[in-house]
């Protein structure tokens, strides 16, 4: 073979595998966040933002046992796969009266807080501060056909899931506060929803379940502390996402 | 052309390959997500972004591998990331980065960007977190304006083990720090020269 041609087979042989290579980097490159779909609403300067839906309280574990166990066992009798659903089912009754006694040992302290009035309260103390609104109210339930007000656009603040989750794993466990929060935007009559957003909010602070247990009046800072913290960062999405449109 | 020819091609591919399987995580702040928001609400200031400090206890990695324990890490310094993602929150918002005869300096120290990870039976849940202590000095007398924290965490809970969920993870909780950063208004009154330090304790 000549020279030249060899020449020739080497250079395109290294720009096809340059070309490769720069592929596989664009595969590890970030993928932008999803983001809420923001539609411009500049106009917005007196807001309410309305407490809505159900909370459930919860201290969630992730625990691995008695689950693995029983997989455990089960790989010694691997003709008995029948068995599967009912291990995976013992371990969800296990857990689920475990995390149970704990719910109920902090709900004792906690049963006056009103999870979506605190958040919405933060939420909308952030937002006036922020001087983009000439008003911002909070209603702890819908508006009333009758309500002389007349506001430019309803958030709605919805807090499913508040309580302890476990965020690290050791001996013992650490468990921080959460909130899981979803707030959406509409024009009042128009019905369309302009701006949407669901946070799961965890506190900074990772403590081992016993702290919590044995000290009722810190279990409680903390869980106020982080649904104020979801307040807040609804808040900051929502102008994040208003200043999209400016 | 010999297989020795294509040696190198070779190995830089398998390399980057084993970069893409999930220990080297190219974790960024996007340049398209980032919109003007309070900070451009005042005039534009010259800014100064110094060198950013990692007071993290470990800062070869961001975390460790579920079973075989192998260290997850960025393909950039963390500090890079950072500074990186305070750059672009300035000049999107209308600030001119200068390095010298800045009106403002702002002075980052990262205290927290890690991955962990929680697992269950039949579930994995993703804790990525990251903590930026920023302070604003000014640039023509030196005194600190403010100093605060912006705490970005994302928690993600998934059936199986994911390693694609890792940078999405730590791309959001660094998205969270740096919104709530740029939502700050006592960021903003720093920012636009009232000179005042924050009434408000740092988060």
């Amino acid at each position: 073979m000549p020279w030249g041609r060899i020449g020739s087979l080497v250079r395109r042989t290294r720009a096809v595998g340059l070309t490769v290579v720069l592929l596989s980097l664009w595969g590890c490159a970030s993928a932008p966040p999803s983001r809420p779909a923001a539609s411009p609403f500049d106009d917005v300067r007196r807001l309410v933002i309305v407490a809505s839906g159900e909370s459930s309280l919860s201290v969630v574990g992730h625990h691995t046992q008695p689950g693995r166990t029983f997989d455990e066992i089960l790989a010694w009798y691997p003709t008995q796969a029948w068995m599967r659903p009912l291990a995976k089912l013992l371990h969800k009754g296990v857990n689920w009266a475990l995390e149970l006694g704990q719910t109920a040992s902090i709900s004792g302290r906690v049963d006056d807080i009103s999870p979506r009035t605190v958040v919405v309260t933060a939420m909308a103390e952030k937002l006036r501060a922020s001087g983009w609104f000439d008003e911002v109210r909070t209603l702890e339930r819908e508006p009333t056909a009758g309500d002389p007000r007349h506001d430019d656009a309803v958030v709605r603040v919805m807090v499913p899931a508040w309580g302890l989750v476990r965020v690290l794993e050791g001996d013992p466990d650490l468990l921080a506060g959460f909130a899981d929060v979803r707030g959406y935007l509409t024009i009042p009559g128009a019905g369309v929803v302009l701006w949407e957003t669901t946070q799961d909010v965890t506190a900074p602070g990772q403590f081992p379940v016993d702290t919590f247990m044995k000290d009722p009046d810190f279990a409680r800072r903390e869980l106020v502390d982080v649904l104020e913290r979801a307040g807040q960062r609804l808040a900051s999405e929502l102008m994040y996402a208003r200043s999209a449109g400016r | 052309m010999s297989p020795r020819g294509l040696a190198p091609v070779g190995i830089v591919l398998a390399l980057t390959l084993a970069g893409c399987g999930g220990t080297a995580l190219d974790i960024r702040y996007p340049e398209q997500g980032v919109n003007p928001a309070l900070l451009a609400s005042v005039a534009s200031r010259r800014v100064q972004i110094s060198n950013v400090i990692d007071r993290r206890l470990e800062t070869a990695r961001v975390g460790i591998e579920p079973g075989d324990g192998g260290d997850i890490v960025t393909n950039r310094s963390v500090a890079d990331i950072v500074h990186e993602a305070l750059g672009l929150e300035m000049s999107k918002n209308g600030h001119v980065l200068v390095s010298d005869q800045p009106d403002l300096v702002l002075r980052p120290v990262v205290e927290g960007f890690s991955l962990d990870t929680v697992e269950g039976y039949q579930s994995v849940q993703y804790v990525g977190r990251v903590i930026i202590a920023l302070t604003v000095v000014d640039g023509r007398t030196g005194d600190a304006l403010l100093t605060r924290r912006y705490v970005g965490i994302r928690r993600r809970e998934v059936d199986k083990p994911d390693k694609k969920q890792w940078r999405e993870v730590l791309d959001t909780a660094l998205a969270r720090a740096m919104h709530d950063l740029a939502t700050d208004p006592d960021l903003v009154a720093a920012l636009g020269g009232s000179g005042l330090p924050s009434a408000r304790p740092a988060t």
